[in-house]
């Protein structure tokens, strides 16, 4: 741990560093407190496309928290929620352009879903509830943490389907050839096509959540 | 109270104006600097499709050079106006499409290729499959009878069925496949689930195996192929004249 | 016709919940009982009957390469798309305050029941996720974007309702407790969007081949009916090929 601000808090304290942590784990936005699921399902068929979604979304929330605790003092409360529809807006749109120019094919896949970030209730959440009450530093670690929450549940949903759903992990055929049948598909191993559809996004996602809150008792429901 | 001043209503306004303008500019300058990076990105795209309907592979950094090398004349057919154009290869298909229906003549750029030593003409063509738009390209040999490689692609078939169309194993059936019938009337291709040819060595039969479990895919696929050559027939028999 | 295709197809095929997972927050959120439910999900058409021709009118004559043309000859090569976020987000930001507003002040009992619902909307990824979609399917006039924008409000709604209904009944069922509440509403989620993926061929036409060899394979003396397969398969082929040129838009 670096401690370089001695005289008021260092930098990378327990509480700094715990709005980094609680986010990927106990207070995961996704699994536990609903947030964020809307834009992000459709794209998670490939890992590729997930990781470039949670990357925009760690860039968006992360600047977008810090332009927002800048401006906490400045912004008038009658047009707050513009203010910050705005401020998500105009980073999502510099996300899409830089997209469209560098990675035009992917940029094609993510379609809509990289301009549904803006209404991503992840990131006005931590707007709100974060950057508005809290200094520029905190607020970037929050919502690189709560970016990253997001992030790594994409990625997991992402890993899972395209692993089972193509055989590939970042479009490398992991098994072996389907059609040579070679590798594993030798055994008469078949890819799950399955995976690939909409509706088992929702399946693994809800898997994963009984799978974390079978470890962690805390987070169980009473209905 | 700082409260107090963000509250008036000037201050709101003067906030607004101020933030409209750093926004607005800000964006401004960000698209423009990308802009021609990315009019070129989906320029290049074009190429990339045209080229693998002839079966010539390249990607994003050979691209331009490959198609001029291969692709000697763009032209555009209009009604019975035959015209050469360079930039034949960006005419919107939908747009003309969604112009005929309204009564437009529709533009149909034909692309004039050479590769060991023959002619190919390619053409493209756009459809519908199970869920969204297909579309894709054609290459006709020089007798204009036959087809020398297909490209396709989608918006949004369903991955593993549909969404096959752009795999080579589909693809390459259509290689050699006759477009008319035994008595020289166009037939086109028809996506056959039970021609008994599964190989696809019989090329007169204007029958291609489809992929199963995507029937609808298919059949968007047979419609599209025909529909789209039907357009350039009256060309296509100038040319054997 | 058309219409009712773009209508019938952002209700079932295209459906929000479903086949794009938008407005899942509020969708999750609201859904613990159904009269809630019921309120937002009319809260939601009632937005998105505002804000998609609204936003196509925007798209039309402001947003799309050479939409500025209307102002004169030399403002015809503008492209302002780069602002199609920004300037729809704002929109319906605006949309959902001044309908919150307008209802309140003449129709005070709507507003008692969909009130508290409309502040959530404005951050509801369905509504500009309607907008998006609706840019990127090109409609041809405002009616088809108003139809589709009302039909997707529909699904919406439809697929809040039945969760809602679903999440009510489900509590005196014994559910493994690490699935309670969230995870089960995200598998009962995905295999009601199985269901709802055979509505996928409710608007090709039909399976074309089966009555094709069915007119090859009848004996001579069934002719007469052989006719009338002829008659429908030419027919179901025009209806599909109308379809296909719709759908073409």
């Amino acid at each position: 741990m670096a401690n370089t601000n001695v005289e008021k808090e260092p930098l990378f304290s327990k509480k700094n560093l715990g709005l980094v942590k609680d986010p990927l784990t106990d207070n995961n936005p996704v699994t536990v407190q609903v947030l964020g699921i809307c834009s992000a399902l459709a794209i998670t068929a490939e890992l590729k496309a997930s990781v470039i979604m949670a990357l925009s979304v760690v860039f968006v929330l992360g600047v977008g928290n810090v332009l927002v605790s800048l401006l906490r003092n400045a912004i008038p409360s009658s047009i707050r929620i513009i203010v910050q529809l705005v401020v998500v807006a105009a980073l999502v749109i510099i996300v899409d352009l830089t997209l469209k120019a560098y990675m035009p094919d992917l940029a094609k896949k993510l379609s809509v879903f990289i301009g549904l970030i803006i209404t991503n209730c992840i990131i006005m959440g931590r707007f709100e509830a974060f950057a508005l009450g809290n200094g520029p530093w905190k607020s970037f670690l929050d919502g690189i943490g709560n970016a990253a929450g997001y992030g790594l549940i994409l990625i997991i949903v992402g890993f899972f389907r395209e692993l089972l759903g193509s055989g590939k992990l970042f479009g490398f055929p992991v098994f072996g050839d389907p059609v040579e049948k070679t590798g594993l598909y030798a055994t008469g191993y078949e890819n799950n096509g399955f995976m690939l559809l909409a509706p088992m996004a929702l399946i693994t996602l809800g898997l994963i959540i009984g799978f974390q809150r079978s470890r962690n008792k805390n987070l169980i429901e009473t209905h | 109270m700082s409260t107090k001043r963000t509250d008036s209503n000037s201050y709101t306004i003067i906030f607004s104006v101020i933030m409209v303008v750093v926004v607005g500019s800000l964006l401004a300058f960000f698209a423009n600097f990308t802009k021609d990076l990315r009019v070129k990105n989906d320029q290049v795209k074009a190429q990339i499709d045209i080229l693998s309907a002839i079966g010539v592979e390249s990607d994003r950094s050979n691209a331009t050079e490959m198609f001029t090398q291969y692709i000697k004349q763009q032209k555009v057919i209009a009604g019975t106006e035959v015209s050469d154009d360079e930039k034949a290869y960006l005419i919107d298909v939908k747009k003309e499409m969604d112009g005929a229906k309204k009564g437009n003549v529709q533009r149909l750029p034909l692309f004039v290729a050479e590769k060991d030593g023959k002619t190919l003409y390619i053409l493209p063509v756009r459809g519908n499959g199970l869920w969204d738009a297909i579309w894709g390209y054609i290459a006709i040999n020089d007798d204009l009878k036959t087809i020398n490689g297909v490209y396709f692609d989608h918006k949004a078939e369903t991955p593993g069925l549909g969404a096959n169309i752009t795999e080579s194993f589909f693809t390459d059936d259509f290689k050699g496949e006759y477009l008319y019938d035994a008595s020289g009337n166009f037939k086109g291709i028809e996506i056959s689930k039970s021609n008994g040819d599964p190989n696809n060595e019989d090329k007169t039969d204007n029958q291609v195996d489809a992929i199963s479990g995507a029937t609808i895919t298919g059949n968007g696929v047979g419609a599209m192929i025909n529909s789209g050559i039907r357009a350039y027939l009256p060309y296509f028999e100038t040319l054997k004249k | 016709m058309e219409l009712l295709e773009i209508f019938l197809k952002s209700i079932f095929i295209d459906n929000m919940v479903f086949a794009t997972f938008l407005g899942m927050c509020s969708y999750l959120a609201v859904s613990k009982k159904v009269t809630t439910a019921v309120g937002l999900g009319a809260a939601v058409i009632f937005v998105m009957l505002v804000t998609v021709p609204l936003n196509y009118l925007l798209d039309q004559y402001i947003l799309r390469p050479g939409a500025l043309a209307w102002m004169g000859e030399d403002y015809a090569e503008y492209d302002l798309s780069f602002l199609t976020f920004i300037l729809f987000i704002a929109t319906i930001a605006t949309m959902v305050q001044l309908v919150e507003m307008i209802v309140e002040k003449f129709a005070p009992a709507l507003y008692n029941s969909l009130g508290i619902f409309l502040p959530l909307i404005a951050v509801n990824c369905a509504i500009l996720g309607g907008s998006l979609f609706m840019q990127q399917k090109e409609f041809n006039n405002i009616t088809e974007a108003t139809v589709y924008g009302v039909g997707s409000g529909i699904g919406w709604f439809l697929a809040i309702l039945a969760i809602g209904a679903i999440r009510e009944k489900i509590r005196y069922s014994n559910v493994p407790p690490a699935f309670r509440g969230l995870g089960m509403t995200f598998i009962l989620t995905g295999l009601m969007a199985i269901g709802f993926m055979s509505f996928g061929g409710m608007l090709t036409g039909g399976d074309e081949a089966p009555t094709k060899e069915v007119v090859e394979n009848v004996t001579p003396a069934e002719t007469v009916e052989v006719n009338e397969v002829a008659t429908d398969s030419t027919a179901l082929e025009t209806v599909t090929d109308s379809l296909t040129q719709t759908v073409q838009q």
